[in-house]
């Protein structure tokens, strides 16, 4: 049975959503994939499969709101997640306060 | 009715690295609790100790509010934002992360460890432009009095971060007693202890140990040590 967890991370910050990627697919099980415009975010939850969606640095709560418009029909079971901190530190925490009780 | 949560020491999560010694309140990196994930808007309190020479290297931050509170030696703060600084036990950095920034935090000592306090509080609104701020405690001139170092509107000598709180430090004599009032509704108090043991609001506090204490706007502190120093964080409970 497939256990990848597949993360949309969602950011405006080039170098900032390289290290957040980075930091996602350094975990066992978790696969990250980084847009990096609200409009390429609608576009990979158009045509992708995901689990949850980190919403990083720069998302507004206009996009935020955009977002889970066209998560809620092409991604009806992810789960939407903001991130704060911008790294490590509180990463993976998030994610796990999501997915440990699955 | 006041509610409390106490978070003793020992209950703490521990980090052993060889460079970093880290103990941590609520949950942070590979320390997962869900049941220590913050109070209210105070969502990181780390008691950190780094080897000589060591540190954080350049890395990211976004949308959180930190302040850094030296306890023994100096860090050596450098950021994308063009700020390079050393921040030495008797001050305290605070950096509002907004819309994003890269930094690295080294022990400016070479030989000698430093210990320092590294706290993150959840911001009210997101993406704004980073602000770097460093400002000296008062020290001994305070002693026996709760000296407000970060509060909402500016004043001299104090910081103010992106959040309605208020943080207040302040060294006592043994049997020092004290009222604390909150500032605004809604807020709770997390109080720490540096050094020394304390009865706060009817809780015996011994160093390092921390207290949660909201649906009250009264409190009542005492210093049941000498020299015993304390930590008051006030912080929104609902953000």
């Amino acid at each position: 049975m497939d256990n990848t967890i597949r993360i949309l991370a969602i950011g405006y910050d080039e170098p900032i959503m390289k290290v957040v990627g980075r930091l996602i697919d350094s975990h066992g099980n978790w696969q990250g994939t980084v847009a990096m415009s609200r409009e390429e975010g609608m576009l990979k939850l158009q045509s992708g499969f995901y689990d949850a969606v980190l919403l990083c640095v720069g998302v507004t709560e206009d996009d935020e709101a955009a977002l889970n418009q066209v998560m809620t029909i092409s991604n009806p079971d992810a789960k939407l997640i903001r991130h704060f901190g911008g790294g490590s530190g509180l990463l993976e925490n998030e994610l796990r306060a999501v997915f440990d009780k699955k | 009715m006041a509610q409390h949560i106490l978070h003793k020491n020992e209950s703490r999560g521990h980090d052993h690295l060889e460079w970093l010694d880290s103990k941590k309140t609520f949950s942070f990196a590979d320390y997962y609790n869900p049941k220590r994930m913050n109070f209210g808007a105070l969502r990181v309190l780390n008691d950190d100790t780094l080897a000589g020479g060591k540190g954080f290297g350049s890395h990211p931050h976004d949308n959180m509010e930190i302040i850094s509170i030296p306890l023994e030696g100096g860090l050596r703060h450098e950021d994308t934002a063009g700020n390079k600084k050393v921040v030495t036990a008797g001050q305290v950095q605070v950096m509002s992360t907004g819309s994003g920034l890269f930094h690295s935090e080294y022990n400016n000592s070479d030989t000698e460890t430093a210990k320092f306090l590294q706290i993150w509080v959840y911001p009210e609104t997101l993406n704004t432009t980073p602000k770097y701020t460093q400002i000296t405690l008062p020290g001994a001139s305070q002693e026996n009095k709760l000296y407000a170092f970060i509060q909402p509107g500016q004043e001299t000598d104090t910081a103010t971060i992106r959040q309605d709180t208020w943080f207040s430090i302040g060294t006592f004599d043994k049997n020092t007693q004290l009222t604390y009032q909150t500032h605004k509704n809604g807020n709770g108090v997390y109080a720490f202890v540096i050094a020394g043991s304390f009865l706060v609001d009817g809780k015996e506090l011994s160093e390092r140990d921390g207290l949660g204490i909201w649906d009250t706007t009264e409190m009542t502190v005492q210093s049941l040590s000498e020299k015993a120093e304390l930590l008051l964080m006030e912080v929104p409970m609902e953000f």
